[in-house]
């Protein structure tokens, strides 16, 4: 009989004789009969997921065997896009993750859950509301206004929603392909990378299994922002000089409005499962329920999702089988922001002398509302913004083998998803405004996805000789993505009981929105040869045509070949006698891919509107040209090498892989941003290139393997990318415009280049800064001196530097330690060097003006007394609002160390009685747990991950074309999660 | 077979849009829409008027306001904002009316509806070849051609070239094919294309003459292709602007100074042309009606010169509360008025009604409209005052019996015996506390009897063009050597100006009824001999703090002899210490420099981008 870790049946295992080609699989009770050759010592037992077992027979007949998962030995079968691969006879780079392991991070969906844990899988935090998503970037940025975004496919149909409608529960496997070699199959959309998600199905010929998973946890900030309190806020003010008190300002008041504000959040997750099969067919059905509920008062995500999926063996050749995932999803509480908190100053009282709280709060320019938590909590019924989600994806196929030709098969997938999402907020009249007369809002906007393809695959799968195993595909295929939305707002609403529901009977103005369709389409051909002979070499070569309806006429098609080679060193003869080594795999791979990520319409142009009214209620609305047609928009495609290198030695303890790869991006799909004197804004072109090259490792390994019942697995991964733009439009090297620059990140600041601070006595002040003051910010000066050494002009626009942001390396790292029932995992990322950009501290954010006009980020200013501080003189020469080269505060070292999850498990099946079969184990995970090695998190005691794209979450955003470098600004603080959790399986 | 690989737009318009008539109309609308994102607009509006003879920075001046300013407190680079918005706005501008002019004949569209893209055409580039130098005529697509090419390369013009391929022509066009009254409220008129017209000719003339030696860039002789002198630009001048006085359609000067400026009586017969505003949609407004952001397109230029007058206290209660009402609005103290304005510029205020008219120099008390339901507050020496009342008072003239103190009214206001308002003299007005602009101040008649949204940028119409110029502009093509009509000599026409001014219907911060015509004695102080500076002073009680006073200097090349030095109080409250301030104005500040995004935008060499900047930046 052969068990897997929690003593249940695997059935499917295959027990094969050590030193001979017998074999035997275990059945749906997972038990096996093997008929051994005389004199055999021992069987090796193996399946997916599970590591390798040696048995020693020591002259028992009747034998319980116990698999322990393993995914340092990856699994045995990958994922790789229309098809599945022994792991061994993969010659691209995949990189692969078992559910279960993923799930050692208990998190809302699957790219937080990864994160840090793969190597060249970039994942970086955009949000921190609950329920937003992530950025994924594979290998890094190819592209500078198209998307970077990888492709998903769910269960074999590409992915047209949003990663956090995936309940990480149903999760089997997730592969990622990497290089495009592997990903030439996807054509047009391989350029990114792709994500291939692979969800639970039942077992043909298993018994019914019902799991049950479960946790809870609360949910504390990570670290406040580190805003001034009372005292420092008065000597601040002071110093700068420029404001008094406003009227409800006093100097011996100290208030921390956030601690007014936050609450502790909660996070809550429940799913269950039902999965099993007869002799034909196999089902697994299930649902899930996820709540977290933030710091931010009302802020809260929910997600409900329901499951299944079937398969049925109709007659011999024939198979049917359909899966769908459905989810309902509500955002709530997004309206609730946290500047006002930030901002108002910590010496302005909320109270009024009869202990009741004001309204507003008075400070010498503005006048700030005030929110507390219970104020928030107050209002919900007439303050809210929520966002209600359906998606549903389903998938049916139907498959016959060809019963003329062995190993000939023929499919065809349907997938039909459809996703809508409805917008509803209101705000009841005078809320967050200083006027407590002003009209109350409401407004609704509503989108629709829809999403059809049709797949057809024709397979030939055979092995010839033993020795020459040929795997061919051929597809044909169409799809289509239909999305249009409408919206609509409204003032004074007649009753705060309405809310949003009933527009129509608004007193004030109604605003139908700007609707938004799109129509766009994909037709694909592909074929795909893969041929291995004995295991040994290993060839795979792939051809696949696009069209896309988005580029222009005469330019929509383009093919994409792709190349791999593959050799296993361990199958030679002349390794037989290197016991150490159990595996090692030499990989070549070369592929097209490319990236047809832009916007439909983009190659007919634009026209912007705006409205203008000609007296006082003569409303008319005016067109002007804003994007030009390109009737030449084709694709922007890369080319790609990998070069890999994987290893599993001494006797399975040790695996890795290691991977180089060079990408070079060409003709580049960019938004152009034209000089003002065109007439026009913009136009999309091919232009340009850029190139990615990196090293990737990685290693697991087991230090102790079931020694006096202890077990340690240790994972490591590292991996450094290099990003450069190579060539922009008509051999320019710098587009000072757009902040492109050839030979340096696509992801560079064009800024000031921070060199201190000016201090009494030093030299040409007068001439630099025209106007400054000592304690000023000084940046660096690239002009001409003169004889003496003196310079010739001020410092201006031509000193500005360009600043590469991306990190030098990068990676992860996951521990396991076992002792009989009980289990310690821990698992990390890190990360360093880079820029990191906190609006926080930079002029964007409003928060370190350093005038005393509103509260202010905890600094260490200059003053004649603290010369040596990082930040000017308060209340000096400024650039608008905000300290001279203020911009210049904002940029920090981005390196860190983080512990993203420590987790301590028990066994709790190891106490009941073995026939029960019941499987509990219960654990506690702190999340976020701490943050080492970051210059960041020592300036700001915060989680120095980024919370915000470049145009949110600051009082002054960068511009919508520098939404790609990702910020920390005042978005809900990032929390640390204290998790309590159980799994049930009977 | 391709269905799905055909496209079919429909939710965004293509340019092919442009060559229907809907959309030529609509391109028409987006000329005057682009108005405001110009005037009204803060940041520009500061750039014609902070570093002039008619403001300095205030209090909570950031950069923007201080670079203009000349006062060695910052200083105009190419990477300003201010005056970077023109440029930004101008050429996409251009780019619709060429596009306008090219489709209209196709669509049937008619010559009065292609004068109106004319018109804006050469407005902008008139804007632009006075605050720029010589800017380029070709977009990409040829001169003064719709642009469909996508270029990064830009050649400037000279400011002759911009003249008398553009501006002139598109205006002689404009005025032969312009209604006499608008199509629609507020529209274009011959009657404003003879008045950018006449002032085009006078801004000309002016520029061949450059009696400063003024340089201008891209280097140009001072020569008149057209083979004119500047003789023949002043009399057109003249002659223009003189047959708009005489054929004035529906246009017309209001019976008293005070009714030009009344919020109640906006979009009268003296607007030529506004940059329109509403009240009633937040969508054609283009701008928030409760809070605004502070950019473009609101108009929230009154903001920059309204102190922040809710600081007032009496006896610890805040009197005077932030409203939407034209005496007070939002309150940003970016922008003040100098003490030689009050006492100079605005030296009679009693005869002449412009002072009153155009500042707010009482603060009443409005304290019952917050919800403060008190009677009455103690004020200055212990008296009592009701809603209504008078808080605080900017005199009219310096009183040596004011006694300041710091704590008066939480302002450092002054008190003289007997009186229940707080009291500060002109010659102790500061970059805190100073007289608010009533001229720009918001009017919303959607308050009730409340306070209501004194956040929001104005809805009024910001005005560009009134019909009054066309006197300054005769007069000034007069004095340059027009020859003269009789009875419409220099002097005869602003003596039109001030017996207007001299009458009286309402006193405005006063709050009360007074019928006065002080025309006569108006008219009797009005020199015999009118000159240059005095027009321009003159020109400044008309128009204070319009916005187009730096236009105004620039042309006459007197900035640097009108605006050298200023006095005004320091930043905070109490301080009542007039410090003299000096500027200095170079020659090369007489262009504004080319804006930074345009010169990074360009595919030029280094050579030829730093060719393209103004000399001096």
């Amino acid at each position: 009989k052969v068990v897997d870790e929690k003593n249940q049946p695997l059935p499917g295992a295959t027990v094969k004789a050590q030193s001979s080609n017998v074999s035997a699989a275990t059945d749906a009770n997972g038990d096996f009969t093997i008929n051994l050759p005389a004199g055999e010592q021992s069987v090796v037992v193996s399946f997916v997921g599970y590591a390798n077992m040696v048995q020693a027979l020591n002259g028992q007949d009747q034998l319980t065997i116990k698999l322990n998962p393993n995914s340092k030995n990856l699994e045995d079968v990958v994922v790789i896009g229309y098809g599945t691969q022994r792991r061994e006879a993969v010659t691209g780079s995949v990189a692969s993750i078992g559910g279960d392991k993923m799930r050692e991070v208990p998190a809302p969906n699957i790219s937080q859950a990864i994160q840090g844990r793969l190597p060249g899988v970039d994942i970086s935090q955009t949000s921190t509301r609950p329920g937003a998503t992530t950025q994924i970037l594979i290998r890094g940025q190819r592209s500078l206004t198209a998307s970077n975004d990888p492709l998903i496919v769910l269960d074999g149909i590409p992915f047209v929603g949003s990663l956090a409608d995936i309940n990480p529960n149903d999760v089997k496997s997730i592969d990622i392909l990497k290089d495009a070699s592997a990903t030439a199959i996807y054509g047009s959309r391989g350029a990114n990378g792709v994500i291939l998600i692979t969800t639970n199905r039942g077992q043909m010929g298993g018994n019914a299994k019902i799991t049950y998973n479960a946790y809870y946890g609360t949910q504390e900030v990570f670290a406040p922002y580190p805003m001034m309190n009372g005292p420092e806020f008065v000597a601040l003010r002071k110093a700068a000089g420029k404001f008094t008190n406003g009227a409800d300002e006093a100097d011996d008041v100290n208030i921390d409005w956030q601690n007014l504000l936050y609450r502790t959040g909660t996070v809550n997750s429940h799913d269950f499962g039902v999965s099993g099969g007869s002799q034909t067919g196999s089902y697994n059905f299930g649902g899930g329920y996820y709540k977290n509920q933030a710091v931010i008062p009302t802020q809260q995500y929910t997600r409900y999702s329901l499951r299944g999926s079937v398969d049925q063996q109709v007659a011999k050749i024939f198979k049917v089988g359909f899966t769908t995932n459905n989810n309902y999803n509500l955002t709530e509480g997004s309206q609730v922001g946290i500047y006002g908190a930030l901002s108002s100053s910590p010496i302005a009282n909320p109270y009024n002398a009869d202990g009741s709280l004001k309204r507003t709060i008075k400070m010498p320019q503005d006048e700030t509302y005030i929110l507390t938590k219970d104020i928030v909590n107050n209002l919900q019924d007439e303050w809210l913004n929520e966002t209600r989600g359906f998606a549903t994806y389903n998938s049916i196929y139907g498959e016959a083998q060809i019963p003329w030709v062995k190993g000939l098969k023929y499919r065809v997938n349907l997938g039909l998803d459809f996703i809508q999402n409805n917008n509803g907020y209101y705000t009841g009249q005078g809320i967050n405004s200083s006027v407590p007369t002003s009209l109350s809002v409401a407004g609704v906007t509503n989108s629709q996805n829809y999403h059809w393809v049709v797949e057809n695959l024709l397979t030939y799968d055979r092995t010839f000789a033993e020795k020459h195993n040929f795997n061919v595909t051929a597809l044909y295929s169409e799809e289509q993505t239909k999305y249009n939305s409408s919206s609509m707002s409204a003032k004074n609403i007649p009753s705060d009981a309405f809310q949003f529901y009933n527009l129509g009977q608004a007193t004030g103005e109604i605003t139908i929105g700007n609707g938004n369709y799109s129509l766009s389409g994909l037709r694909s051909y592909m074929g795909r040869v893969m041929y291995s002979y004995d295991d040994k070499y290993l060839i795979s070569a792939t051809l696949r045509s696009d069209a896309s309806s988005r580029l222009a006429p005469g330019y929509k098609w383009h093919t994409y070949p792709a190349v791999s080679l593959g050799w296993n060193v361990n199958n030679e003869s002349f390794m037989k006698d290197v016991s150490w080594v159990n595996r090692a795999k030499v990989r070549l791979g070369y592929g097209q891919t490319s990236n047809q990520a832009v916007n439909a319409y983009q190659t007919l142009g634009a026209l912007n509107t705006r409205q203008y009214n000609f007296g006082e209620t003569n409303y008319a609305t005016g067109y002007y040209v804003t994007q030009l047609p390109n009737a030449a928009l084709g694709w922007e495609y890369s080319e790609n090498w990998n070069y890999g290198l994987d290893f599993t030695l001494f006797n399975n303890r040790l695996s890795g892989t290691v991977e180089y790869y060079v990408n070079n991006t060409k003709d580049l799909l960019l938004s152009v941003g034209l000089p003002p004197t065109s007439g026009v804004n913009s136009y999309t072109a091919n232009v340009g290139r850029t190139q990615n090259k990196g090293l990737e490792l990685s290693l697991n390994g087991t230090i102790i393997n079931n020694k006096n019942g202890w077990t340690w697995d240790l994972g490591f991964n590292i991996y450094a990318n290099r990003n450069k733009l190579v060539a922009l439009a008509s051999g320019q090297t710098r587009d000072e415009g757009n902040g492109w620059f050839v030979g340096h990140n696509i992801n560079s600041i064009f800024d000031y280049e921070y060199q201190g601070l000016w201090q009494e006595g030093d030299p040409y002040l007068n001439i630099l800064e025209p106007g400054g003051n000592v304690g000023m910010i000084k940046v660096k000066y690239t002009g001409p001196v003169d004889a003496n050494g003196q310079p010739t002009r001020a410092i201006g626009a031509a000193d500005r530097q360009i600043i590469d942001v991306d990190p030098d390396f990068q990676g992860g790292f996951n521990t396991r330690v076992a002792y009989k029932g009980f289990d310690f995992t821990m698992v990390g990322a890190f990360k360093s060097g880079g820029v990191l950009i906190s609006t926080l501290y930079g002029s964007g954010g409003y928060l370190n003006m350093l005038t005393g006009r509103r509260n202010n980020v905890k600094v260490d200013y200059w003053t004649p007394e603290n010369t040596d501080a990082r930040y000017p003189k308060p209340g000096g020469i400024q650039s608008g609002d905000n300290p001279k080269y203020g911009s210049t505060l904002g940029y920090f070292d981005a390196s860190y160390l983080k512990i993203r999850t420590m987790s301590l498990g028990y066994n709790l099946g190891q106490l009941l009685p073995k026939s029960s079969k019941i499987n509990i184990r219960t654990y506690f995970t702190v999340q976020n747990a701490f943050v080492l090695f970051s210059p960041y998190h020592k300036e700001s005691g915060m989680d120095p991950e980024t919370n915000s794209f470049g145009n949110e979450n600051a009082a002054v955003p960068l511009p919508e074309s520098q939404r790609r470098f990702l910020t920390i600004g005042t978005n809900t603080p990032s929390t640390r999660n204290f998790i309590l959790g159980l799994n049930v399986t009977f | 077979c391709s269905k799905v690989l055909d496209e079919q737009p429909r939710s965004v318009f293509t340019p092919e849009y442009f060559k229907t008539e809907q959309g030529v109309i609509g391109g028409l609308t987006a000329m005057y829409s682009h108005l405001r994102n110009i005037y009204g607009q803060a940041y520009y509006y500061n750039s014609g008027v902070t570093g002039t003879d008619e403001a300095t920075w205030g209090q909570s001046a950031d950069g923007n306001f201080k670079d203009m300013d000349n006062s060695g407190v910052g200083s105009l680079l190419s990477t300003s904002f201010p005056s970077s918005i023109l440029w930004g706005e101008a050429f996409p501008n251009i780019n619709t009316a060429s596009g306008v002019i090219e489709n209209a004949s196709a669509v049937g569209l008619s010559t009065a509806l292609i004068a109106e893209a004319r018109f804006f055409r050469a407005f902008d580039y008139f804007l632009l070849v006075q605050t720029f130098g010589g800017v380029p005529l070709d977009l990409g697509s040829g001169e003064l051609k719709f642009n469909t090419i996508p270029s990064r390369k830009s050649v400037r013009n000279t400011v002759p070239q911009v003249y008398t391929k553009a501006i002139f022509p598109d205006l002689l066009q404009a005025i032969t094919d312009l209604p006499q009254t608008g199509r629609v409220t507020g529209g274009l008129t011959k009657t404003a294309a003879r008045l950018i017209l006449s002032k085009a000719y006078l801004t000309y003339g002016w520029w061949l003459q450059n009696p400063n030696g003024i340089p201008t860039y891209p280097a140009a002789d001072r020569t008149d292709p057209d083979g004119h002198n500047a003789q023949w630009y002043f009399q057109q001048a003249y002659d223009i602007a003189i047959t708009a006085i005489d054929d004035p359609g529906s246009f017309g000067l209001q019976p008293t100074f005070y009714d030009v400026n009344l919020a109640q009586n906006d979009r009268n017969k003296e607007m030529v042309l506004y940059a329109d505003h509403t009240q009633t949609s937040e969508k054609y407004n283009g701008g928030s009606l409760t809070f605004g952001s502070g950019g473009a397109p609101d108009n929230f230029a009154g903001w920059m010169m309204t102190w922040n007058y809710p600081n007032i206290k009496s006896s610890g209660v805040n009197s005077v509360l932030r409203e939407a009402d034209q005496h007070l609005g939002r309150p940003w103290v970016r922008m003040a008025p100098t003490i030689e304005v009050l006492k100079n510029t605005f030296a009679d205020k009693v005869n002449d009604s412009r002072y009153d008219g155009t500042f707010t120099t009482v603060y009443r008390g409005n304290w019952n409209k917050g919800g403060n339901t008190t009677p009455t507050l103690i004020n200055a020496n212990g008296l009592p005052i009701a809603p209504g009342d008078a808080v605080l008072t900017f005199l009219n003239e310096d009183n040596p019996n004011v006694t300041y103190a710091t704590e008066n009214a939480n302002v450092g206001a002054g008190v003289l015996p007997g009186r229940a308002d707080f009291v500060i003299s002109p010659g102790a007005i500061s970059r805190i506390i100073y007289p608010g602009l009533w001229k720009l101040g918001p009017y919303r008649t959607d308050k009730g009897n409340g306070l209501g949204e004194a956040n929001a940028g104005s809805t009024r119409p910001y005005p560009i063009l009134k019909f009054s110029e066309l006197y300054f502009i005769a007069a000034e093509a007069a004095i340059k050597g027009a020859t003269a009509q009789a009875n419409k000599s220099a002097r005869d026409l602003i003596n039109v100006i001030r017996a207007r001014a001299g009458k009286w219907r309402f006193d405005n911060n006063g709050n009360k009824a007074k019928v006065e015509d002080n025309s006569a004695a108006m008219v009797a102080a009005t020199p015999a001999n009118v000159d240059l500076n005095y027009l321009l002073a003159e020109r400044s009680r008309e128009f204070y703090a319009e916005g187009g006073r730096w236009l105004d200097l620039i042309r006459t090349q007197k900035w640097t002899e009108l605006a050298a030095t200023y006095t005004i109080g320091g930043t905070s409250f109490g301080d009542h210490t007039p410090v003299k301030v000096t500027r200095t104005i170079d020659n090369h500040l007489y262009l504004r420099p080319i804006p930074q995004g345009q010169i990074d935008g360009l595919e030029m060499s280094a050579a030829e981008k730093a060719a393209y900047q103004n000399p001096g930046y």
